[in-house]
C-alpha cells in the first residue's frame, strides 16, 4: 500500500500551527509562489494543471485546467479586469471538508488561491466563505494578513510585475449560494439565485467580467501540483481521475473521519480499511455518496469505485458519505432531507420552490408510513418534475436521494392505506 | 440561419430566442411568467423539446441546426405538474376574484385541462396536530397591503412570476423570504409607497395586484335614481376595452354601453382637457421662469416629489383634466342646468392609476378600463339590444386635436404651438432621470418639460387592459 502515503492537501495537517505562516513556510510552504513567479508564466502553469487532470472537487467534476483556459483566454475584454473566486460556501449537509482545510493548513489554501488567480490574470480574488463559519473567517483574515506582510499578496507579490488582492467575503449561509452563478450574484450585492446559462460565468460572471470559480479542495491542490508538476500529480488516483480527494465518512462507522485518499478508491475499502468498518452490532443498509443530493448505495455497490467519471452510476458529489445501518427510520431521513431541500431553495423556479415544499408536506405526513396512493402520485409527479424541468442543478438535487429511496426501498416506505 | 420545429423548417435570426420564433411563426407555447422585454424562465411551463431534454423556450437562444418539439407527452406532463403545483399553493376562489374571467393562471389550467389538484393535502389526510399545523404554514405567508389608495395586493394570490419586479419603473419590489416562503412585496414588507403608475397592476397575471376600488359604491351610485351619475370617458381607452368586451368594438357602442349600465350623461374628457391646456398656456405666458413641467401626469408627479423634490416648484400649479372637468360641472354645468351639484356623481374612466391618489372631491370615482370590464360583467347585459351613441352635446371640446396629449409629447407640442416656447419631452422613467440628472447640474434650459411615466403615454397608461391569448 504505497500510495496510502499519499498526501498532498493533508499533509501538514497536525504537524504545524495553522496560524503561523513561518511554519508553512518552512514545511515547504510558498515554495510554489516562488517558482512560479521566477520560473513560469501564467501559460506553462495553466500547462501543468491541464496535464494533471485535476478536476472541480465541489461535486461537478468539471476538469479546472478547461475552466481556468477560457477564463485565461478572456483577456481580450476591453479593461482586461477578471476575478478569481474561492467557493468556501460549504452547506451541503455532513459535508465539513473545506472547513477541515481553513482549520488545519489556511496558508496552502491562499497560496493555491494566489497561483490561481495568477494564472487565469485576476487582479482581484474573492473567498465567498459561509457565514457560519466565523472561525474560519478569522483564521483566513489572519492568514491574509500574515501573507500580505510577507508580500506573497499585494501590489507587487515577490516584488514581480503581478499583482493581486484577495477578499474574504462572508455569505449568510444559503445553500443555494454554493452554485457559482448564485455566488456571484451574491458578492455583487444581489439576492442569491442562480442566472441564466449561457453566457458563463467564464465570459461573463462577476460584475460581468470573466470569472473562475472554484472549489476549496481543488485549489488547495494548486501549489502541489506547481510545484511538483502535472505529469505527477497525474500519476496518483485512478485512470478516470486523477489525485487525491478529502472523504468524510459519518454515520454507522467506527471512526467518522475526514480522510485524504487517491481517487478511485472502492467504496467498500473507504469503510472498512479508514472509518474502521461498520459499528460492532449494526448491519449496513446504506450508504449516502456525496452529501443530502447524493445517490445511495446499496450493498451490491459497494466495490464501486469513488472516482469523477461522467458515465458513474453514483456520482461523487462533495465526496461526503454517509453510512446507514438498517436501525435507522427510513421517514426520518426523507423527512431530513426535504426539508432540507425544501429551506434552501432559492424560490425562483415554480418546480423547485413548490416541488420541494409539497415533497417535505408529504414526508411530513409520511412519518407513519401510510400513504394513500394519491400520495404515491403526487411523489412520483413531483420527483419527475424535480428531475426534467428546474431551473438550476438544486432542483434535480433535490429529488435524488430520495428517488432512489422510493424506488429501492418501497416496503418500507409505503404501508398503503386506501 | 434554420431552425427545425416539429420537423419544419423555420428561418430565425442569430441571438433570437426560440420563443420569439415560434410566436412569429404562430406556434402555441403557453408561458406565464415572461413579459415583452424579460424572460426569466421561472413558471416552467413554455417547456419544449431539445434532443429529449426539457429547455424553457422563454429564454433558449436558437442556434443553427436546433431541432425542436413543441407538444410532446413529455412536455404536456411538465406543464401539468408545474401548473399543478402553482395551483396548490395558488389560494384562489376563482368566482370572487377580481380577475374572474381575466386571469392568465385560470386560462392556463383550461388550456392544459387540468382536471384535479393532486398536490393539496386534504382534510381526511391531515390526522396528528403536527399535521394541521401544516395547514397553518400554507396560511403563514400571506402579506396584504391595503395602504393606498390605488393599487391592492394579496400574496395569496401571487404566483411569483416577478413580472411586476421586472416591469416596476422605480423597483419598488423584490422577492422577500426563500423558498416556499417566498413573498413579493417592497422591502421588509412595508406597505406600497411608490408614484402607482399601476404597471404592475396592468401586467399581473392573477388577482394578486389589483385596483383598490369603490366598485360596488359606484355600483349603488349607477343604480341610485336620486343621483345624476355621469362619465367622463378619456380617449386613451377607446382602443383597449376591446381586450376587456369583444362586443365593444368603437368609441360609439362604448358610449352606447355606458349609458346601458346606467350612466345618466357620458361626458368627452376632451372638454377637460382643452381646460388644462389653456390652462397651462396661461401659465406659460405669464411665467417668467425657466424649465416649467408640465402637470398632467399624475404620477409623474408623484415621481418628482418623491425623487426630485427640488423641481417641485418647477410643476405648473394646474389641475387634471379629469378634476378640472368634475369643477366645471359640478359648479357652472350644475348650475347652467339647474341641478343640485350633490345629486351629480362625476366618475372618470381612466387609463390610469395614479389618479385615484391624486384625486379631490369634485371627482368622485376614478376607475380604470379593467374596473370598467368588472362592472359591464357584473351588469351581465345583453350587447344585441346596445345601440351606438354619442358623446352628450353639452359639453364638447372645440377641437378634437386636442386629445394628442394622451401620447407622449403630445401636450408640449401643443402648448410650445400657443406659446410659441421651446420644450423637450421624456418617456418613461429612464429619459426622464436622464433628464432631470441634466437638469440639476444646469446642462439644459428650455421652457416646457413634458414627461409620461408609462412610455409612450397615457395609451399604456397602467390602468389599462391587456389583450390576453
Amino acid at each position: 500500500m504505497a500510495k496510502k502515503e499519499t498526501k498532498i492537501i493533508t499533509k501538514n495537517w497536525g504537524k504545524i500551527n495553522p496560524q503561523n505562516i513561518d511554519e508553512y513556510i518552512s514545511a515547504g510552504g510558498y515554495q510554489s509562489l516562488f517558482k512560479f513567479v521566477k520560473e513560469m508564466n501564467p501559460e506553462t502553469a495553466l500547462g501543468e494543471i491541464k496535464i494533471s487532470g485535476l478536476c472541480g472537487r465541489g461535486g461537478a467534476g468539471f476538469p479546472t485546467g478547461l475552466k481556468m483556459e477560457s477564463v485565461q483566454k478572456e483577456s481580450a475584454a476591453a479593461d482586461g479586469e477578471k476575478y478569481f473566486i474561492c467557493n468556501l460556501d460549504e452547506s451541503e449537509p455532513g459535508t465539513y471538508k473545506d472547513r477541515a482545510i481553513v482549520d488545519s493548513d489556511p496558508h496552502m489554501l491562499l497560496e493555491g488561491i494566489i497561483l490561481a488567480s495568477l494564472i487565469v490574470g485576476a487582479k482581484k480574488a474573492f473567498i465567498y466563505i459561509n457565514g457560519n463559519y466565523r472561525k474560519q473567517i478569522e483564521i483566513l483574515e489572519k492568514a491574509v494578513e500574515q501573507a500580505r506582510k510577507k508580500v506573497f499578496i499585494g501590489q507587487e507579490i515577490l516584488h514581480s510585475k503581478y499583482g493581486l488582492d484577495i477578499e474574504i467575503f462572508s455569505g449568510a449561509g444559503a445553500y443555494i449560494c454554493g452554485e457559482e452563478t448564485a455566488l456571484i450574484n451574491s458578492i455583487e450585492g444581489k439576492r442569491g439565485e442562480p442566472r441564466t446559462r449561457p453566457p458563463f460565468p467564464t465570459q461573463c460572471g462577476l460584475f460581468g467580467k470573466p470569472t473562475a470559480v472554484n472549489n476549496a479542495e481543488t485549489i488547495a491542490n494548486i501549489p502541489w501540483i506547481i510545484e511538483n508538476g502535472g505529469a505527477a500529480y497525474a500519476k496518483i488516483g485512478s485512470k478516470k481521475s486523477a489525485g487525491t480527494k478529502l472523504f468524510i465518512v459519518n454515520g454507522a462507522v467506527k471512526n467518522p473521519c475526514v480522510v485524504e485518499v487517491p481517487l478511485g478508491i472502492k467504496l467498500n475499502d473507504l469503510i472498512e480499511k479508514y472509518a474502521g468498518g461498520i459499528q460492532r452490532g449494526k448491519e449496513f443498509w446504506f450508504a449516502q455518496v456525496g452529501g443530502s443530493s447524493g445517490r445511495l448505495a446499496l450493498e451490491k455497490d459497494l466495490d464501486m469505485k469513488l472516482e469523477y467519471d461522467r458515465e458513474a452510476k453514483i456520482p461523487l458529489g462533495s465526496g461526503a458519505i454517509l453510512v446507514v445501518d438498517k436501525t435507522v427510520d427510513i421517514h426520518e431521513l426523507l423527512l431530513s432531507w426535504t426539508s432540507f431541500f425544501r429551506r434552501e431553495s432559492c424560490g425562483k423556479c415554480v418546480p423547485c420552490r413548490e416541488g420541494t415544499f409539497r415533497l417535505w408536506e408529504i414526508a411530513k405526513r409520511l412519518q407513519d408510513g401510510e400513504v394513500s396512493e394519491r400520495d404515491v402520485a403526487a411523489i412520483q409527479d413531483i420527483l419527475w418534475t424535480l428531475n426534467n424541468t428546474t431551473f438550476c442543478p438544486l432542483g434535480k438535487f433535490a429529488a435524488t436521494a430520495f428517488s432512489d429511496a422510493v424506488a429501492n426501498f418501497q416496503k418500507e416506505i409505503y404501508k398503503l392505506s386506501r | 440561419m434554420k431552425i427545425k420545429i416539429n420537423n419544419k423548417n423555420y428561418k430565425a435570426e442569430e441571438g433570437e430566442l426560440l420563443y420569439a420564433v415560434c410566436k412569429r411563426n404562430k406556434i402555441k407555447i403557453p408561458t406565464l411568467c415572461g413579459t415583452k422585454e424579460h424572460h426569466e424562465g421561472l413558471c416552467r411551463i413554455c417547456v419544449v423539446e431539445q434532443g429529449g431534454r426539457l429547455v424553457t423556450s422563454c429564454n433558449t437562444k436558437v442556434c443553427d441546426g436546433m431541432e425542436i418539439v413543441t407538444e410532446s407527452e413529455k412536455i404536456s406532463k411538465a406543464r401539468r405538474i408545474n401548473l399543478e403545483l402553482l395551483w396548490a399553493d395558488h389560494a384562489g376562489k376563482c368566482v370572487t376574484c377580481k380577475k374572474n374571467r381575466r386571469c392568465e393562471l385560470q386560462n392556463l389550467a383550461e388550456d392544459q385541462k387540468i382536471e384535479n389538484f393532486h398536490f393539496i393535502p386534504r382534510k381526511e389526510e391531515m390526522t396528528g396536530g403536527e399535521e394541521l399545523d401544516l395547514l397553518k404554514d400554507n396560511r403563514s405567508r400571506v402579506v396584504v397591503d391595503e395602504g393606498n389608495s390605488a393599487i391592492l395586493r394579496t400574496t395569496e394570490l401571487c404566483v411569483e412570476c416577478r413580472r411586476c419586479i421586472n416591469i416596476c419603473p422605480t423597483k419598488e419590489f423584490s422577492f422577500n423570504n426563500r423558498a416556499g416562503d417566498v413573498v413579493v412585496g417592497a422591502p421588509y414588507e412595508k406597505p406600497l409607497d411608490c408614484i402607482f403608475c399601476g404597471q404592475c397592476a396592468k401586467n399581473c397575471p392573477t388577482g394578486a395586484i389589483t385596483d383598490k376600488n369603490d366598485l360596488q359604491k359606484v355600483i349603488a351610485e349607477l343604480d341610485d335614481l336620486k343621483k345624476m351619475t355621469v362619465a367622463l370617458v378619456d380617449p386613451a381607452i377607446f382602443e383597449t376595452i376591446i381586450f376587456e368586451q369583444p362586443e365593444i368594438n368603437s368609441k360609439n357602442k362604448l358610449i352606447g354601453t355606458l349609458e346601458a349600465i346606467g350612466f345618466e350623461k357620458v361626458f368627452d374628457l376632451g372638454f377637460g382637457i382643452e381646460l388644462a391646456l389653456q390652462k397651462m398656456a396661461d401659465k406659460i405666458k405669464s411665467s417668467g421662469k425657466n424649465n416649467l413641467i408640465l402637470s398632467h401626469c399624475p404620477s409623474f408627479n408623484l415621481y418628482i416629489e418623491k425623487y426630485y423634490p427640488q423641481f417641485k416648484n418647477n410643476i405648473l400649479d394646474v389641475e387634471n383634466p379629469d378634476e378640472l372637468m368634475a369643477e366645471f360641472i359640478k359648479n357652472q354645468y350644475a348650475s347652467e342646468q339647474k341641478i343640485n351639484p350633490e345629486n351629480i356623481v362625476v366618475v372618470s374612466i381612466s387609463s390610469c392609476v395614479a389618479k385615484k391618489i391624486k384625486k379631490s372631491d369634485n371627482l368622485d370615482y376614478v376607475i380604470t378600463v379593467r374596473e370598467l370590464g368588472r362592472i359591464i360583467r357584473q351588469k351581465n347585459i345583453k350587447f344585441k339590444d346596445i345601440k351606438n351613441s354619442d358623446f352628450n352635446k353639452d359639453l364638447l371640446p372645440k377641437n378634437e386635436s386636442s386629445k394628442g396629449i394622451i401620447k407622449t409629447g403630445g401636450a408640449a407640442e401643443i402648448l410650445a404651438k400657443k406659446t410659441k416656447a421651446k420644450y423637450i419631452v421624456a418617456d418613461g422613467v429612464d429619459q426622464i432621470k436622464n433628464i432631470f440628472n441634466d437638469l440639476s447640474k444646469g446642462r439644459v434650459e428650455t421652457k416646457i418639460i413634458e414627461c409620461m411615466i408609462c412610455e409612450g403615454g397615457c395609451v399604456n397608461g397602467g390602468g389599462q387592459t391587456r389583450k390576453l391569448k
